[in-house]
């Protein structure tokens, strides 16, 4: 057995940073899905990036796609950390199109248009990613436990209530976790064996011993109507005569069950950013054992001032930026971003408030997502009456309104 | 020539083996395209990755037969393309360099065959790809 840095060196994590978040509009109009603000301080992908360079994985290729403009961006500023010259790194690397006119048709497809990558990286192990996940997960024990099963691929999986699991991916495992079959969006998903009440879903993260994966991506390639998704098509075909098994993800460094959030739609980004505000919270932030980097180094602190009116500025229960400003406004349960102003008289409820936000004087918004560098005018009221929002913005099912960035009032 | 009566292939089954044979050395396409039209195959000749894509474009062979070290574009790469423009086509590098086979863009192939001047391995290869497609 090697030591146990060399293992994450030679492995290349690969971040697959190119959905286009479909059900996030328009949140995701000018944004890949990896580039989302989430926490006040943080974008989606600083999660996985974190958890790569935290486990000791400094080898990182990120495979963009549509709208990257902003995560380029943000990668470049936020995540040039590494030393290339013993090898570390973070690549950003847009679709090389040497297929013409020719976008990633899915997962799989995304690495196998890369394999020239593998072949000059030529690590041992690949761990594949996604960008847009927020948990906490030190990648070197899935390493580990990898390498002590003799395994050609792991699939990490959480357990979730088998009411839950039909709308994911199930692993059918056998006592040792050995992964027997496969259930797409099963309507009668497989118990554990040993939890009958749970089943193990995927969380679309796989390690894979490389020549074990450049055989399934070529396999798949020339596989007729394959849909090119790791989960849909190389895993299943894989587990007939590969050893495949399931890695239970279990969150670092928190107790109680492991927090894992793919933010997908509107509603769950919301409540995933009011889940941060407990006192406790599942996904702690402020946990010093495991940190997630932001890209706000040289930014002056949060203020919480009286406004020139002489109102006091308030904010209670959340998470304000550095740079933002609550000037004789209140702030309650809300997630503020960078550089965000409140103002006087105002009242932000159970909204998330992007970087550059500015919100003028005696406003109301409750539950409201309003992206960055907006300018919401005087007395405007948001989240009161769904019918009168709904003929300006979308307001989603649960009732948050989504207001797109620089939206004139 | 021995290595004619090594395949099991009758002449007339070769005859409708369609073969596109790629190489940058025009003395080898010459020779290559003799040798195994003697052998009863149809052959097309291209001599660059690019003249190979278009010839498939023009008309589907039923197996490529691809060079790796070509000048300006290498075979590897065309392999990629021919791959995306049709999965079941096959395609069988030929190569003077052995350790090409530890590329994995080289595992896209459907065979790895040595240059030699014995082409009972090339035949071999050919029949092989070109049986898998009319059985598929």
């Amino acid at each position: 057995m090697t030591t146990s840095h060399e293992g994450p060196h030679q492995t290349l994590a690969i971040v697959l940073a190119g959905g286009q978040g479909q059900r996030l509009r328009p949140i995701t109009e000018r944004r890949a899905k990896p580039a989302v603000p989430f926490g006040a301080s943080y974008r989606l992908i600083d999660f996985t990036l974190s958890n790569c360079v935290n486990s000791d994985f400094r080898r990182i290729i990120v495979l963009t796609q549509y709208e990257s403009l902003t995560l380029q961006r943000h990668i470049r500023q936020t995540w040039n950390i590494l030393s290339p010259e013993i090898g570390e790194f973070v690549d950003i690397l847009p679709p090389q199109q040497r297929l013409p006119n020719r976008w990633y048709l899915g997962t799989a497809d995304a690495i196998f248009q890369n394999l020239y990558l593998l072949q000059q990286e030529r690590p041992r192990w690949v761990l594949i990613l996604g960008g847009d996940h927020v948990y906490k997960m030190n990648y070197a024990r899935l390493l580990d436990a990898h390498r002590r099963h003799e395994a050609d691929a792991t699939i990490v999986c959480v357990d979730v209530a088998r009411s839950e699991a039909t709308e994911f991916g199930v692993m059918v495992v056998d006592s040792r976790r050995r992964v027997r079959a496969f259930q797409e969006k099963p309507p009668d998903p497989a118990p554990m064996p040993d939890a009958p009440e749970h089943s193990l879903v995927s969380m679309g993260i796989y390690l894979f011993t490389t020549e074990v994966l450049v055989r399934a991506l070529v396999q798949d390639a020339k596989t007729p109507r394959s849909t090119h998704d790791f989960g849909r098509d190389v895993i299943p075909r894989l587990i007939a005569d590969h050893k495949v098994m399931a890695y239970n993800f279990h969150s670092r460094s928190q107790p109680g069950p492991p927090y894992w959030r793919d933010v997908g739609t509107l509603d769950s980004y919301w409540q995933a950013n009011m889940d941060l505000l407990a006192r406790h919270p599942e996904f702690d932030l402020f946990d010093e054992s495991w940190p997630i980097r932001c890209g706000l180094g040289n930014r002056p602190p949060a203020k919480i001032c009286v406004s020139t009116e002489g109102l006091m500025g308030v904010a209670e229960q959340s998470l304000l930026a550095p740079g933002s400003i609550v000037s004789g406004g209140h702030v309650r349960r809300s997630v503020i971003g960078p550089r965000a102003e409140i103002h006087n008289g105002s009242l932000v409820e159970e909204c998330i408030l992007m970087g550059g936000v500015r919100v003028g004087k005696h406003v109301q918004l409750r539950r409201v997502i309003v992206e960055e560098s907006t300018e919401i005018p005087d007395g405007t009221v948001l989240g009161y009456d769904p019918e009168i929002d709904r003929k300006r913005f979308k307001v989603t099912e649960s009732g948050i309104v989504v207001v797109p960035s620089r939206s004139p009032f | 020539m021995a290595a004619d009566e090594q395949t099991d292939t009758t002449s007339d089954e070769r005859s409708t083996i369609r073969v596109l044979f790629v190489d940058d050395d025009a003395s080898l396409r010459e020779v290559y395209r003799i040798r195994l039209e003697r052998h009863g195959y149809h052959v097309r000749i291209a001599e660059s990755a690019d003249d190979a894509v278009r010839a498939v474009h023009q008309e589907r062979p039923d197996v490529i037969v691809l060079d790796i070290a070509m000048p300006e574009r290498d075979g590897l790469s065309a392999l990629q393309e021919f791959l995306d423009m049709d999965p079941s086509l096959p395609v069988i590098i030929h190569t003077a360099y052995p350790a090409y086979a530890d590329n994995f863009l080289a595992w896209a192939a459907d065979a790895y065959v040595v240059k030699a001047p014995d082409l009972a391995r090339l035949f071999e290869a050919i029949e092989k790809a070109a049986s898998g497609r009319r059985d598929g």
